[in-house]
């Protein structure tokens, strides 16, 4: 189980959930390093162990990480939010629309779509602490809206493309040695670390999610904490938008798709409880990093290549991986219990 | 009533129960009986144990010693289907029905053994709801929502699956707490009806009226012990009450030394609707503890959750050093001075899962962490110094709050507050569930922050605790104060204005 981590607890760090993690991490690794990496015909190295193998990986796993970067401290309240795929799909074409048709500069279209997320989180947190309707019901509500106002802004047939190289850098350059996004990445994830685990807020978001009551009573605004993770979650979702219309050169409707799912399955394998509560930032990096490198090392298995089933494997090994890591994390829980029936 | 019974077996008997949670010792070897034909009245103050007795009745607890005989089968513990199974049915003050099925609907579930293909004979339910309610003489259509009928039409539905399920010991806790005079004298008559049907009856109430005008024999419960069963016609109300407190005061109390100061809370006629308190005026001086008694849904949490800004109230006035204030969270009551520390220590007052020095600093995050940037070492000697102060037993300040015993527990909820630097201390029940060394700890603690100067306003159901700690006690009665009386006055008399007796 993750802990609260607390500076002076060194002591447990071997036991802790996210030390697992990141040996699960390197050795899947070096598992795909020794049976995916080849030398071809030619006699250039191919496979796993290239550096483009590994770059495109980071490039990858950008969006689904800022997603789970942000989802991190909603699951921490014990909330959820099911609708950051969507919102990515509308803020990429909000952004490729205030660009192209509205005529605005890169830099003021990426702006306004920024803000365009947080008001989308806002309507998410508005009706979540305002009308205390339940987080599961009120995204999957604005999961089905932000994807249908996607489609209805495009008319489903709309793809924004012919972006400049100056905006393109941002998803398939490199930076000072590692794909542009992947500094974006970074500091995002930093900033989510100090957030969570350096500032009142991210103690704030634990009490809530162990107990909101009792947070209540101990006179913590409740409302405008639970109201700070959604709307951040949304101007995290813009920015995942920014860095995939950037990665793939066009803002289509059908954005992120599916990327709710992934990156709520990362912040779960990553250790956060998603009944609230516990859980941390490095562990949902980590539960990232394992889940991207499964998918792309799956790919460069000579086994699953002459299957071509690269998509199947990674599914079920994720899905399994998942249900294991839940089941792991309950179970202390359920011996504590019996023990105190005892 | 006729204080001579038949001298038939009884319908129950317990013999020497006893009960303890934890270190509590509920009940220490009661002896309780009750007849066929009989109303038996429990009587005592809150935490006298009567509702831990009803559950070794009913079967929701197992007794750690003693032994019960139902129907003339001598068992050391019941289960509730066993229980129910022997005819044993309780009616509690909020009736237990599915509000939105209709009164048969929910007798048929009551009563129904399950029938091939799980088929409802519809017809043979409403035939059976219908002569079930005409038995016991209630008015109501079978296929009436549960939720469209009033408190006391739902008692008798209770009342009427009691009666079907051919129960012979039926039990009463407080049924009339929300009803009107004329509902209550209707469901006298409805008792009166089943008592002639040769059914005992357990009747639990606070309104010695009651007793008087219903019951035959009466048992007295103090501290976990029976202090006697009488027939009602031999008591009268003082007599009743004298049982109910008859004890001494504990000496154990700490001493009050100090003259109290200026006044720092003044609240006028204040009241708060939707929590149900009105018009109550009082004052609380520096360096006072002002205890608050009266039985269990006086108002007096509701009180203290209207002054902590949880339920804002809507009319009146509050003064906190002369100046008038408005409390509309508990955010805003901190910055001003006050602090709560609530009754349920494991729901409110602690965060069971996160260590005892953040449960510690949490009201404090703007004080101790500036720019909202924790400040580990800071946390740890302010949790250290309280750890000491207040001598809590823990592995470590990093230890989680669900670790703790409950006295601990307290000390660490008590230790949030005392970190506010209130200006007023709200203690609800700050030793309810806390046994009897860590008690006289929190007692010493709570006379010793007095004598610094505050001010200390302290809730509590255990009579022994606001006499031999208030100063002035504060008796609430029905959603209001209705008595304010000197410290150190008779038990009885702290217990007949909380039950509304003149003295």
């Amino acid at each position: 189980m993750p802990l609260n981590s607390h500076p002076r607890d060194w002591k447990s760090a071997f036991l802790r959930y996210e030390t697992l993690l990141f040996v699960v991490l390197v050795a899947e690794w070096l598992l795909f390093y020794h049976y995916g990496t080849s030398t071809n015909r030619r006699g250039l190295v191919v496979g796993f162990g290239t550096l483009d193998r590994q770059f495109d990986i980071l490039r990858h796993s950008c969006e689904i990480g800022l997603l789970a970067l942000a989802l991190t401290p909603v699951i921490l309240t014990a909330g959820i939010d099911l609708s950051v795929g969507s919102l990515l799909g509308l803020c990429a074409i909000l952004f490729g629309k205030l660009w192209h048709d509205a005529g605005l500069s890169i830099p003021l279209a990426a702006g306004l779509t920024l803000v365009c997320g947080a008001l989308a989180g806002g309507l998410n947190a508005g009706l979540i602490t305002q009308l205390r309707l339940p987080p599961l019901i009120v995204t999957l509500g604005t999961y089905s809206l932000f994807r249908g106002l996607a489609e209805a802004i495009t008319h489903g047939s709309v793809t924004y493309t012919d972006f400049p190289a100056s905006f393109l850098f941002l998803g398939q350059e490199r930076w000072s040695g590692l794909p542009t996004q992947a500094w974006v990445f970074l500091v995002v994830g930093l900033g989510m670390w100090l957030l969570v685990h350096r500032t009142t807020f991210g103690r704030s978001f634990r009490a809530i999610g162990f107990s909101p009551e009792g947070a209540r009573y101990a006179g913590l605004p409740v409302e405008r904490r639970v109201a700070l993770v959604y709307v951040l979650t949304g101007v995290i979702a813009a920015l995942a938008a920014l860095i995939y219309t950037a990665r793939l050169g066009q803002a289509k409707a059908d954005a992120g798709t599916g990327y709710e799912l992934f990156a709520i399955t990362a912040v779960v394998f990553g250790g956060t409880s998603i009944f609230g509560g516990r859980g941390s930032i490095t562990g949902t990096l980590l539960g990232v990093a394992a889940i991207a490198v499964l998918k792309s090392g799956l790919a460069t298995l000579p086994v699953v290549i002459r299957m071509n089933a690269a998509e199947e494997m990674s599914g079920l090994l994720t899905g399994a991986l998942l249900l294991l890591a839940l089941t792991g994390s309950v179970l202390p829980k359920l011996f504590s219990t019996l023990r105190t029936k005892r | 009533m006729a204080a001579t019974l038949p001298p038939s077996p009884p319908l129950l008997t317990l013999r020497r129960a006893a009960k303890s949670f934890g270190g509590v010792r509920a009940l220490r070897g009661v002896d309780f009986e009750l007849q066929a034909g009989e109303v038996h009245a429990l009587l005592g103050e809150n935490g006298a144990g009567k509702s831990t007795l009803i559950k070794l009745i009913t079967g929701a607890h197992r007794p750690d010693a003693g032994e019960i005989t139902v129907a003339n089968r001598t068992l050391t513990g019941l289960t509730p289907a066993l229980a129910q199974q022997l005819g044993i049915a309780c009616i509690y003050q909020q009736p237990a029905l599915f509000p939105d099925l209709t009164v048969e609907e929910n007798i048929g579930l009551r009563l129904e053994s399950s029938s091939p293909w799980q088929r409802i004979d519809w017809r043979a339910r409403r035939a059976r709801a219908t002569e079930l309610l005409r038995r016991v003489g209630a008015a109501i259509a079978p296929d009436t929502e549960v939720r469209t009928l009033s408190m006391p039409e739902q008692q008798l539905v209770e009342i009427t699956c009691a009666v079907g399920a051919g129960a012979r010991v039926v039990v009463m806790d407080e049924p009339t707490a929300s009803l009107t005079h004329l509902e209550q004298q209707q469901l006298f008559a409805v008792v009166r009806e089943l008592r002639t049907g040769g059914v005992g009856v357990i009747y639990i109430s606070h309104r010695l009226e009651e007793i008087f005008a219903l019951a035959d024999r009466v048992t007295v419960l103090r501290d976990g012990a029976s202090v006697g069963t009488h027939a009602v016609g031999d008591m009268t109300e003082t007599t009743l009450i004298k049982l109910m407190v008859g004890r001494e005061v504990a000496q154990l109390y700490p001493p009050s030394e100090c003259a109290a100061g200026e006044i720092v809370l003044r609240v006028h006629n204040v009241g708060c609707a939707a929590s149900g308190v009105r018009g109550v005026s009082f004052e609380v001086r520096a360096g006072e503890i002002f205890g608050l008694a009266g039985l269990v849904g006086a108002g007096r949490t509701e009180l203290a959750r209207i002054l902590f800004g949880q339920t804002p109230a809507d009319t009146g006035q509050i003064q906190l050093n002369g100046k008038s204030i408005a409390v509309r969270s508990p955010g805003e009551a901190i910055a001003l001075g006050l602090a709560y520390v609530p009754e349920d220590r494991r729901r409110h007052g602690v965060i069971l899962e996160m260590p005892i020095e953040e449960n510690m600093t949490m009201a404090i995050h703007a004080r101790i962490f500036p720019a909202a940037w924790l400040r580990f070492g800071r946390e740890r000697r302010l949790a250290l110094d309280f750890i000491r102060d207040l001598a809590v037993k823990c592995a470590g300040p990093n230890a989680p709050g669900g670790s703790l015993s409950g006295g601990n527990q307290q000390k660490v909820s008590l230790a949030r507050w005392l970190a506010t630097k209130p200006k007023l201390l709200i203690l609800d029940e700050p030793t309810q569930g806390v046994d009897v060394g860590a008690k006289s700890e929190i007692h010493k603690i709570i006379r010793g922050l007095a004598q610094e100067g505050l001010a200390v306003i302290m809730i509590s159901s255990d009579l022994p605790e606001i006499l031999g700690m208030s100063d002035r006690i504060g008796v609430m009665r029905s959603g209001t104060l209705t008595t304010v009386l000197p410290g150190g006055s008779d038990a009885s008399v702290v217990m007949a204005a909380a039950l509304g007796q003149p003295q």
